[in-house]
């Protein structure tokens, strides 16, 4: 066989593999909604941007003090032929809410034309936020403002409800996962500082005598210079690494986030892959 | 000339041999991990059934100080805990008979038909209905339902994994001198295995 007639073969059988991967991925397609970036998820349009910003922010600082990650989702309506617990769970599941470890998510939905709403509750929180306690929330605080109109008191008072709950299980470390978007254009800058000193530091180390001793005085300079060097390094590592992230694989992704959004928008969510086991609470206005 | 053929082959032999003992440990060892996952779901989905199975005692309570609430209701419940407790199965090891596993499932439907009609006709009792301890309490059944249903959900899925692990080539030519066999899934049964349905009406204020 020819090299082109090889090279023709070797590419038909790549796009014969792009396709099938490409056409499984379309049939695993679900109605999921994309992962939250943000704490209060207003998709019909019922709250005022009031209410939006404030809860997004009570809700984030909440995090910060207890780790728990308490979303607000409210959309139109359930996808066709769902039934509620059983769609809320999925979407709870794959969005990922709540610390890994810990599995402290709260997500609190509401489908407004549907009027059903759902109190999704990890397995971490389900001592602190049990079912019955989820159903008075909803009861009492919510479904009383919703059959009024009043979306915002409902769902203010449902935050405070589900807040009070789950305020004293888990100790927060007074940062949130999703902090590296703010910080994204900080995080370029230090990225391209440590790039730099890696760069000086294979150019030093032709010129820097490591192991020969050519004199004593260069070998000296020698050695200071180079464990500066990686004194710098480390710190730059450091600060990279651990800048507000309850994993470090979390932080790079965020990183990441942060350069492609140019390192703007206080206020961002990030899930930290917490599990959700059927806990919580439904009910309807 | 003859001696290099002849360590040739035996050479080829020892690789080959190593070849098939690497493979086997792997496929053991894939093996191993998938059916500790299926064991380790089979746990959970037995302490939500263990859950339910806590809260009865609570519900026959509450519903036996309303007044003239019917008997037989009551004892239907009874009846349906008694069957579970009679199917013996292994809490600690998935189920490999897809017979014991069918049985269970029905001694179980059986229980949630039970408790789905005493909720349907609590819905006659007034004063039941207000009572703040039953509200709490079927707020846990219908939640202790759920959880039963999404546990089970997921032990089919691990179910799957390693149903499809063991019988597909080549683990499928090693499985079965290993002792692995295809595991049984939970089936939907026939009797309406749905959540007793909770359905109050929280307008009428309480206190």
């Amino acid at each position: 066989m020819t090299v082109r007639k090889s090279f023709l073969v070797l590419l038909l059988m790549v796009g014969m593999l792009a396709v099938t991967f490409t056409a499984r991925g379309a049939a695993a397609a679900e109605v999921i909604p994309p992962k939250p970036t943000e704490y209060v998820i207003d998709a019909a349009g019922v709250l005022q941007t009031q209410t939006l910003r404030e809860l997004s922010q009570t809700l984030k600082d909440f995090e910060a003090a207890t780790s728990n990650q308490v979303v607000v989702a409210i959309y139109p309506r359930l996808p066709e032929g769902e039934v509620l617990e059983q769609y809320t769970v999925r979407v709870a599941q794959q969005w990922g809410v709540g610390q890994k470890a810990r599995n402290n998510g709260v997500v609190l939905f509401c489908f407004m034309q549907d009027r059903k709403m759902r109190i999704e509750v990890g397995y971490g929180l389900e001592g602190a936020l049990p079912d019955s306690l989820a159903k008075r929330i909803i009861a009492d605080e919510i479904t009383p403002s919703f059959k009024a109109g009043d979306y915002d008191a409902g769902i203010r008072r449902g935050v405070a409800g589900i807040m009070a709950a789950t305020k004293g299980e888990y100790k927060g470390s007074g940062r949130v996962l999703g902090v590296h978007v703010d910080g994204g254009g900080i995080t370029l800058i230090v990225f391209f500082g440590f790039l730099l000193v890696l760069v000086v530091l294979i150019i030093l180390s032709y010129y820097v005598p490591q192991g020969q001793v050519y004199s004593s005085a260069g070998a000296v300079a020698g050695n200071i210079l180079w464990n500066l060097l990686s004194i710098i390094l480390q710190m730059l590592l450091e600060g990279l690494l651990s800048g507000g992230r309850g994993s470090s694989s979390g932080g790079w992704s965020s990183g990441g986030g942060g350069w492609s959004s140019g390192g703007g928008g206080g206020g961002g969510f990030s899930s930290g892959g917490g599990s959700f086991g059927g806990g919580g609470a439904g009910g309807s206005w | 000339m003859k001696k290099f053929i002849a360590m040739g082959c035996v050479g080829a032999l020892v690789l080959g041999a190593l070849i098939l003992l690497l493979t086997g440990i792997g496929i053991y060892n894939g093996l191993v991990k998938r059916s500790a996952a299926v064991d380790a779901q089979w746990a959970v989905v037995q302490s939500k059934y263990q859950r339910r199975a806590d809260l009865i005692p609570n519900v026959v309570e509450t519903v036996q100080g309303a007044a003239n609430f019917e008997k037989s209701t009551l004892t239907e419940i009874a009846d349906a805990r008694a069957s579970v407790g009679r199917v013996t199965i292994d809490a600690s090891k998935a189920p490999e008979d897809a017979a014991k596993l069918a049985e269970y499932e029905k001694a179980q439907g059986q229980l949630s038909q039970a408790l789905s009609h005493l909720l349907m006709i609590t819905e006659n009792y007034p004063q039941l209905k207000a009572n703040e301890n039953f509200r709490d309490l079927t707020a846990e059944l219908a939640g202790t339902e759920n959880r039963i249903s999404v546990e089970r959900d997921r032990y089919n899925e691990v179910v799957r994994d390693f149903d499809v692990a063991v019988q597909t080539f080549p683990r499928v030519l090693f499985a079965g001198m290993m002792g692995f066999k295809t595991k049984p899934y939970f089936q939907a049964t026939t009797e309406a295995q749905t959540a007793p349905k909770v359905n109050f009406d929280f307008s009428t204020p309480k206190r």
